[in-house]
């Protein structure tokens, strides 16, 4: 049994041999010629031939074993480098992309939280202020309160001992301008309705 | 003056013979051995830094595979894939081959008709034997066109065998008759510069032009070596592209 490889080398010499066939049947009827073009005298064909067919073949070997394949080779590396630089090119584009993407969502995302917590804390110092507030004018609404019934007490006494004082006072210029001894309780009658028309005056 | 044809004879370097036949080692062998050479230290030490950025000289290797490359791609398709190293071989050869002869003092190989017709015939009977291989006898369908009128199937039938038989003889005589021309022509314009140099007096210094017409048609004898191993290596991919895909 043959392999296919060598049954299509076979096949390849057979039709290189009978190719040929041609110019070897040229040479095998080689004449001399006088004058003319050097390339009619026949005696120079055989020579030709034989090397021709022994440079050619050489060169064939040389051509298809070592040139073409290196060549053939680089082209490939390169059309594969290209290939693979350009397919790393685009995952290293999509990965940038995500990035991008993902640091644009935890940008957003630290956003919106920041937002919601300067919310928060402007809720809860608007409540604190409020609660203060309220606070405060309740103590002072108290005070105030206090001041005032303290005010009011002061008011009253110090109304009552200038009842004293006046009848005091009027005993004395009495006894001294007319001198008579006028008692206090004639006195007490007579300021006391003279206040009670002075006090509404002074309470406005 | 020497005949300008005198550039293309064959001298011996070396005699050697092998059953018979003379295959004396001569300068159209040594020109052969060193496109070979040539070709091979150019792509192998160009491709050396195997980079992944090229530099120029990788840049200029990989130039001419991918121009082959293409070439085999959209003339023959995925099936040429297996040729490839075929046809890359033919291309790098030719143009080499051409561009040696460029050199002065050098020996133009595809100038002999002996060697352009090898390949060619090589080409031709390589392609047919692809083709009958791989469609049987329905290659011979080939030969017919689609839709051509019954009546003229006679007619058609002889024009498409006669002009399939020409091919390796025009695929050769292409390449063979440019290099011929171009390297003739120069040997002429040559001769010419220099046999006016040596009249004296005026027309001495009309040796300039025959000069100066050297100049551009050392150019053009450039763009010829490189143009003319394109052709025979696009004209090899279509003739393979018929024999595997057929009309």
């Amino acid at each position: 049994m043959y392999s296919v490889k060598y049954q299509s080398f076979v096949k390849s010499a057979v039709i290189a041999a009978v190719s040929f066939a041609p110019s070897v049947v040229l040479a095998a009827g080689g004449k001399e010629s006088k004058g003319g073009l050097p390339q009619l005298d026949l005696t120079t064909w055989p020579t030709q031939i034989f090397w021709l067919i022994v440079t050619f073949a050489i060169a064939y070997v040389l051509m298809s074993r070592l040139v073409t394949p290196k060549i053939g080779s680089v082209l490939e590396n390169r059309a594969s480098k290209i290939a693979s630089d350009l397919e790393s090119a685009k995952a290293a584009d999509a990965e940038a992309k995500a990035t991008f993407d993902s640091y644009e969502k935890a940008l957003s995302d630290a956003r919106n939280e920041a937002a919601a917590q300067a919310a928060a804390a402007m809720a809860e110092a608007k409540a604190n202020a409020q609660a203060s507030e309220e606070a405060l004018a309740k103590k002072l609404g108290t005070k105030i309160k206090k001041a005032e019934a303290k005010l009011a007490d002061m008011r009253s006494e110090a109304m009552e001992n200038l009842e004293d004082i006046a009848a005091d006072a009027a005993s004395q210029a009495v006894q001294q301008l007319a001198g008579i001894k006028a008692t206090k309780a004639v006195l007490g009658k007579h300021i006391k309705n003279a206040a009670k028309t002075v006090a509404p005056q002074e309470a406005n | 003056m020497h005949s300008p044809v005198k550039q293309f004879t064959i001298e011996v370097l070396y005699e050697l013979s092998l059953f018979g036949f003379d295959i004396s080692f001569t300068n159209s062998a040594l020109f052969m051995v060193l496109a070979v050479i040539v070709s091979t230290l150019f792509l192998a030490v160009a491709m050396r830094p195997a980079a992944v950025v090229p530099g120029r000289l990788q840049s200029a290797a990989e130039m001419m595979y991918e121009f082959v490359a293409d070439m085999v791609r959209s003339n023959v398709g995925s099936e040429g894939r297996p040729y490839f190293p075929f046809i890359f071989t033919l291309f790098v050869f030719v143009l080499f081959s051409n561009l040696l002869g460029m050199l002065p003092y050098s020996y133009t190989t595809t100038s002999q008709i002996i060697v352009t017709f090898a390949m060619a015939s090589f080409i031709f009977v390589a392609v047919t034997l692809i083709g009958l291989i791989k469609h049987g006898l329905h290659f011979f369908s080939f030969f017919v066109p689609a839709g051509a009128p019954k009546p003229l199937y006679p007619l058609i039938i002889l024009i498409e065998v006669v002009s399939y038989f020409v091919r390796p003889v025009s695929l050769s005589v292409r390449l063979f008759a440019n290099m011929l021309a171009g390297h003739t022509m120069l040997k002429v314009f040559a001769g010419l510069a220099v046999m006016m140099a040596g009249a004296g007096g005026v027309t001495a210094a009309g040796s300039l032009l025959p000069l100066l017409a050297i100049i551009g048609l050392t150019g053009l004898e450039f763009l010829v070596a490189a143009l003319q191993a394109y052709v025979f290596t696009i004209l090899t991919c279509m003739y393979l592209n018929d024999a595997l895909h057929l009309h």
